[in-house]
């Protein structure tokens, strides 16, 4: 089992106190980069939802730099506080709220006097307080709470604030100050110096005219800075003269006229707006001496300011919006995180890039118009690759086993300006079944009618460099109509494309012309030949295991042709709505398609009889076959209606997808997992090669093949479809997706019955039903039109065999 | 190491706007012979009156002459400029064949009255008139290696051998039994040499042979155009009807090769050369140069035996030419006009003839200073050094270069950009812009923004390239919002108004086409079913 395609910038990072080190918060673990190196040392693994935050202990003196101690909170509602050198877990606060937020004022403002004994620690925390009833009924779920760490117990009666939905805290560089920012306004408070369980924090509030994104702590000075929607930089200075100043010991308040820019009563001497983001201000952040401003936003432009005179400098065309920015113990190392799943490591003054940490890509937002015709992703089912879509037009190979970029393709050469609205979608991408050639189509969204334009682009490998270059471009193949599906040939140089003008072409790809003194590396792809099925939009595409035939749905129907001479063999069908995805399976007669729309279908398709063999009305994702079995996986969506009733709710508790095996000649399905956000998910069965085998042993037994299903999220998951013994397979389950439940709350245990241990094992010796059916099957079994429902002779056995004798799994 | 830097460094790139990719044409690039043919510099010239039946050029490199049978007249040309520097025109009849003396100062030509004449160069006055031939003569050739004597032949179907001093005949060699039309003599041997005739024949005459009989005969099979000896002196080459062949004559007169890739009857074939350098030394390929009615002219490789260039002409070709050093080729037409070639000279060698020209050979090289830092080369020195085998090349990030579009799509000024896009030549940069703007959201916007003059331009454009079906696509669609957009502009001013007519006029001529094609179409694919179903 392999997961990895982790977000590394959902929270910000934080680094060690030597600086060698960047801790990053990726999923549910935080992994720790080497800031010389950029590449991943270690992670720390526990907690069981998304880490939140990370903050690291601060060295208070010199020596104590190599300490490596540190402080994470997570969704799953605990506090762990880690040495992360080691790396081992020291300590867990389970506070049973899911934190979404965490300060600890008090490491940061230095202790005095050494030799008592230590002060406590505590952390404020932006919690979900959805456990207490009242606090729904109100709407308010979000609340500010503080948590005393060294008694590992959060703090009673101590609620801060009470927020709509949970906000991020943010704190001042010498821990005195906390902020948190709710729509139009900023809540502050003091943290008192000798913080314990009773003292209550000091409050003031700041309002803006707009909503605001982000704020910021000056260092030294009583100056803070906040971001809005619109692109303004407002700077505060001398915010809680009046509030703070009589503990600080007495500063006069100021004048009450002279206060420009402030608004209404709010406590501050002055407010100044820099505006130069056209877009929303992401990150804002104030240099360790206090004399610059970083401000960053959607344009991914880092954009420094001076305090004093506003004057500005810039770091340019990052590409991708700015999320983060974090410095660290050495001034002259700080990073950025990007939206596209990139940390800068950023050398300081001159603000150049020295190591850049990426991870997969992350799905990029598509106009509403051209949702329909992108399909995810596509994989190198040998190499263990990935190809993803990017948002600057490029493609990104991902290993699936090494979780690491491999390189990247730029599809399109075009500047990509982060922000921008979307005129050029990459909308498919194929990679043939060695790995070696890739197609992409690319669609250019026409202004008012004009230069809209579609492209087909054939990348090759190229044979010393890992990299494709590009072999062949076609514009407009199918004239004005936009592409469905492209597919290749399995063994031979060919490819097929189809599209909803209504007509399929087969592209070969002819090596140049052998000259003999003369050695032609080149390639090109010529159209072999075009058909259409009476003008009826070709929504899918596929090939044959060997080649020999061709299936392309045209519409509702499947068509079946003879690749090389472009005959029409056959005609299957038809399904309620449009085809949307077609797979063979394996090397067996079956042929498995998908529809979308009112009326979903799952279908498997028998070609020795030219007729449908059985299907479901389900929502199917992805469809994946292996390659010498006759399995297959589909990934199926569970819409929010069918998870109306109640005991659904507590099966399914956000997974809103379901993986499910079937071996094509039989409609029940012999495995099953829960998976998360399944919308845009894919599926795979990856060969394992022997090269890679000895690094993916699964319990000291080399692995046949995996199933590879990435979510919507690009996050992804590498795991055994069906191990040897059941109760394997159970840990598997229980291991390999996070999701899972415990043992028999499959979602689909109610339909089916629960799976017996050795279920796989005795469908393949024996014709025996292959579950045992409970009390829903009765209920169940003949509601639902006929076709989705299995042949009447197997039904029949199990419906009788349920009467009759119950302890089927006993017996065997 | 330095590859990865650079990755890190340059995070997000820049792309200038680029044109659509053309379709490469399906024939692979031009091989380097084939690059060898086409790097003539094409001259032409025009004003001589009717075909050209012979081309020769002066044996001697450096006198760069040729000579063009024309009419009643002999014109020389400098094989460099390819202008006439003099004329001979003391012909009674039309000359038919012309052949300088190996050392270049005299000329022998025929002329249909059956005359043979010898001329001197430099002061174009006949030294010998040759007078035997009872019917037109149709070839005159000076052997290679002999300054004394003249091969001719003529429709009286005998070949001559002429002593020029005496201005007698030494030999009259009959055998042909048809109009003897062209010959060739030895490279090799002052004494032998070939003809061919109408009855398909070609002779092989040695003027020791006591009875005055052809040594060796081969049949071609067509009447022959032309012959000569490849420069080895063992083979020839002989054209006739539309074929060339190559005859082993040490063999015995055995064909070797028959090259058929000229359409129509090829008129006159030579030897041409490729100069060349292979491992510093200076290599030279002979090649067979064929030019026929068809128009083509065809390099023909006989040691492969397979053509390696072919060149299309727009006329008849009667004769070819090729200079000693294969710098000049001249090709005659039926309409008389002459296709003169010539290829660059490298530096080098117009230095080397330059020294050689001047007597310098030997030049010694001027000694190297040794550099002081009182030198500006000093600060310099070492900075053109080549890398070694081994060294660790650190390559820099090339820089992309920007059109002036470019930079000002980069600063958003649009209309700018395609204004300046207008102003510049090339149509595939206008679409490139266009597209880009599409893609930006702001093509409407820019239309609507042009002036007046700019507008005009625009129309100009879309007069010229909107019906081109590579850009059709956009640009029909961007004219008829043009028009809407721009209606009441159009109608002030008269300018624009001589716009529209024009696109009115080229919208029509491409709808007459579309119909012509369509009727076509109608036409072929009715037949195209009948042979379907067969």
């Amino acid at each position: 089992m392999i997961r990895g395609g982790k977000n590394y910038v959902s929270s910000p990072p934080a680094f060690s106190n030597d600086t060698k080190r960047l801790l990053v918060c990726s999923g549910n673990a935080v992994s720790i980069f080497s800031t010389a190196t950029g590449l991943l040392i270690t992670s720390l693994e526990g907690h069981t939802a998304l880490v939140t935050a990370v903050v690291v202990a601060p060295a208070t003196i010199s020596a104590s730099k190599i300490l490596c101690y540190c402080w994470t909170a997570s969704l799953d509602g605990t506090i762990r506080y880690w040495d992360f050198s080691v790396p081992e877990l020291i300590k867990t606060i389970d506070i049973k709220f899911p934190i979404y937020s965490m300060v600890i004022p008090s490491i940061l403002s230095q202790p005095a006097e050494n030799n008592e004994k230590p002060a406590k620690i505590f952390a404020y925390l932006s919690v979900e307080g959805t456990k207490e009833p009242e606090k729904q009924s109100k709407a308010l779920c979000g609340q500010i709470r503080k948590c005393n760490l060294t008694d590992s117990r959060l703090v009673g009666g101590v609620t801060l604030a009470e927020t709509k939905q949970p906000e991020l805290i943010t704190i001042s560089s010498c821990g005195k100050y906390i902020g948190i920012r709710i729509k139009r306004k900023l809540h502050i408070w003091k943290v008192p110096s000798a913080d314990s369980d009773r003292t209550m924090a000091k409050k003031i509030t700041l309002r803006h005219t707009k909503n605001m994104t982000v704020t910021a702590f000056h260092p030294t000075q009583r100056i803070l800075a906040a971001g809005d929607v619109t692109g303004r930089i407002l700077i505060w200075r001398g915010y809680g003269n009046r509030t703070f100043a009589r503990g600080d010991g007495g500063r006069s308040v100021n004048n009450e006229e002279e206060r420009p820019g402030v608004r209404g009563n709010d406590d501050a001497d002055c407010c100044t707006t820099w505006h130069w983001h056209a877009a929303e201000v992401n990150t804002l952040f104030f240099s360790s001496d206090g004399a610059y401003l970083y401000s960053g936003g959607k344009e991914g432009v880092l954009v420094v300011w001076q305090l004093d005179t506003g004057k500005k400098k810039f770091l340019p065309r990052i590409g991708s919006p700015l999320l983060y920015f974090t410095d660290s113990p050495d001034p002259s190392l700080s990073s950025i995180s990007c939206a596209d799943n990139q940390i800068h490591l950023l050398k300081m003054p001159s603000m150049e890039i020295l190591k850049s940490i990426s991870g997969i890509k992350l799905p990029c937002s598509f106009p509403e118009t051209y949702k329909g015709l992108c399909s995810g992703v596509a994989f190198d089912h040998n190499a263990g690759l990935i190809a993803l879509r990017t948002e600057n037009y490029s493609i990104q190979l991902y290993s699936l086993f090494d979780d690491r970029g491999i390189s990247e393709v730029q599809v399109c050469e075009r500047n990509h300006h982060p922000g921008d609205d979307v005129t050029v979608v990459v909308t498919l991408v194929t990679l043939s079944l060695d790995g070696s050639m890739m197609i992409t189509t690319e669609v250019k969204l026409a202004e008012e009618g004009l230069g809209g334009l579609v492209c087909l682009k054939f990348w090759a490998l190229g044979s010393d460099n890992r990299k494709f270059s590009l072999s062949t471009v076609v514009y407009e193949p199918h004239r004005d109509a936009g592409i469905s599906s492209i597919a290749f040939h399995p063994t031979r140089c060919m490819a097929v494309s189809s599209s909803y003008g209504g007509d399929f072409k087969t592209w070969v790809c002819n090596n140049g012309i052998q000259r003999r003194d003369q050695v032609l590396t080149s390639s090109r792809w010529t159209c072999h030949a075009v058909a259409s099925y009476k003008k009826k939009p070709m929504t899918a595409a596929t090939f044959s295991y060997d080649g020999s035939v061709l299936a392309v749905a045209a519409e509702t129907v499947i068509t079946l042709w003879d690749p090389d001479k472009n005959v029409l063999v056959a005609v299957i069908g038809e399904t309620l709505t449009p085809i949307v995805s077609l797979s063979f399976v394996g090397k067996s007669e079956y042929l498995v398609s998908a529809s979308w729309g009112s009326k979903p279908q799952l279908s498997v398709w028998s070609l020795s009889k030219l007729s449908i063999s059985w299907s479901y009305r389900l929502h199917v994702e992805a469809i994946a076959s292996a390659a010498d079995l006759s399995l297959f996986a589909a990934l199926v969506f569970l819409p929010k209606s069918s998870k109306s009733s109640e005991s659904n709710e507590t099966i399914f508790r956000g997974r809103d997808g379901v993986i499910l095996i079937f071996n094509a000649a039989d409609p029940v399905p012999s495995a099953t997992w829960l998976v998360n956000k399944a919308k845009g998910g894919a599926l795979a069965f990856l060969q394992v090669n022997q090269s890679s085998v000895e690094e993916n042993m699964f319990d000291g037994k080399p692995l046949g093949s995996l199933l590879a299903y990435i979510n919507g999220d690009h996050e992804y998951i590498l795991f055994e479809p069906h191990g040897k013994e059941a109760n394997e397979l159970g840990t598997i389950k229980q291991e390999a997706v996070p999701d899972l439940e415990e043992a028999g709350k499959f979602g689909y245990a109610s339909i089916y019955g629960e799976l017996p241990e050795s279920n796989l094992k005795r469908t393949q010796t024996s014709a025996v039903v292959p579950f045992v059916p409970s009390e829903k099957l009765l209920e169940t079994m003949f509601s639902g039109s006929s076709h989705n429902l299995p042949p009447l002779t197997k039904l029949c056995s199990a419906f009788l065999e349920s009467l009759l004798e119950k302890r089927i799994t006993v017996s065997d | 190491m330095a590859d990865q830097h650079q990755q890190n460094t340059t995070i997000s790139k820049a792309f200038p706007v680029k044109p659509k990719l053309k379709p490469k044409p399906r024939t692979p690039s031009k091989s380097p012979e084939s690059k060898y043919w086409s790097s003539f510099k094409s001259h032409q010239i025009q004003n001589l009156i009717s075909s050209i039946p012979s081309i020769a050029f002066s044996p001697v490199p450096s006198s760069h002459l040729f000579a063009a049978a024309n009419s009643a007249s002999l014109t020389f040309f400098s094989s460099q400029t390819f202008s006439p520097t003099s004329s001979i025109s003391s012909f009674s009849d039309v000359v038919s064949s012309c052949s300088f003396r190996s050392d270049g100062s005299l000329i022998a030509a025929s002329d249909l009255s059956g005359l043979v004449q010898v001329f001197d160069v430099k002061t174009r006055t006949p030294l010998r008139r040759l007078r035997s031939h009872t019917r037109p003569a149709r070839f005159v050739k000076y052997p290679v290696h002999d300054k004394l004597h003249l091969v001719s032949g003529g429709d009286d179907t005998v070949v001559k051998y002429w002593d020029v001093a005496g201005e007698s005949v030494v030999l009259d060699l009959l055998g042909h039994k048809d109009y003897v039309r062209c010959g060739d003599c030895s490279p090799v041997n002052a004494e032998m040499f070939v003809t061919g005739s109408y009855d398909h024949t070609v002779k092989l005459w040695d003027v020791r042979v006591e009875s005055k009989k052809s040594v060796i005969e081969v049949n071609h099979g067509k009447p022959i155009e032309d012959v000569m000896f490849l420069p080895s002196g063992g083979m020839i080459a002989t054209a006739g009807g539309n074929t060339v062949k190559i005859w082993d004559l040490i063999g015995g007169g055995k064909m070797v090769h028959s090259l058929e890739s000229h359409n129509k009857t090829v008129t006159s074939i030579c030897v041409g050369k490729i100069m060349g350098q292979e491992n510093g030394e200076e290599t030279i390929q002979y090649r067979i140069m064929s030019v026929g009615l068809d128009g083509y002219m065809k390099v023909f490789d006989y040691a492969k035996m397979k053509v390696t260039h072919s060149m299309r002409f727009p006329a008849p070709l009667m004769s070819v030419g090729v200079s000693q050093d294969c710098m000049a080729r001249a090709i005659g037409t039926s309409n008389g006009i002459i296709f003169g070639g010539k290829r660059k000279m490298k530096e080098n060698e117009e230095k080397s003839e330059l020294r050689d020209f001047l007597g310098l050979g030997s030049v010694e090289e001027p000694q190297r200073r040794i550099l002081r830092p009182t030198y500006f080369r000093y600060f310099h020195r070492s900075q053109g050094e080549k890398p070694n085998e081994g060294d660790y090349l650190i390559m820099r990030p090339k820089k992309v270069k920007f059109a002036e579009h470019d930079k000002l799509l980069k600063k958003f000024r649009h209309k700018e950009a395609l204004v300046s896009a207008l102003t510049g030549k090339n149509p595939e940069n206008v679409v490139a812009v266009m597209e880009e703007l599409v893609a930006r959201r702001k093509l409407l916007k820019c239309v609507s923004n042009l002036d007046e003059e700019e507008l005009g331009l625009l129309l100009g454009f879309l007069h010229k390239y909107s019906t081109m079906p590579r850009h059709s696509g956009l640009l029909m669609g961007l004219t008829r919002k043009v028009l809407e957009m721009r209606a009441d502009d159009i109608r002030g001013s008269d300018a624009l108004k001589g716009h529209i007519r024009n696109l009115k006029r080229s919208v029509e001529e491409e709808i007459r086409i579309q119909e012509s094609l369509q009727e076509i179409q109608g036409i072929i694919s009715p037949l195209l079913r009948i042979a379907g179903r067969r």
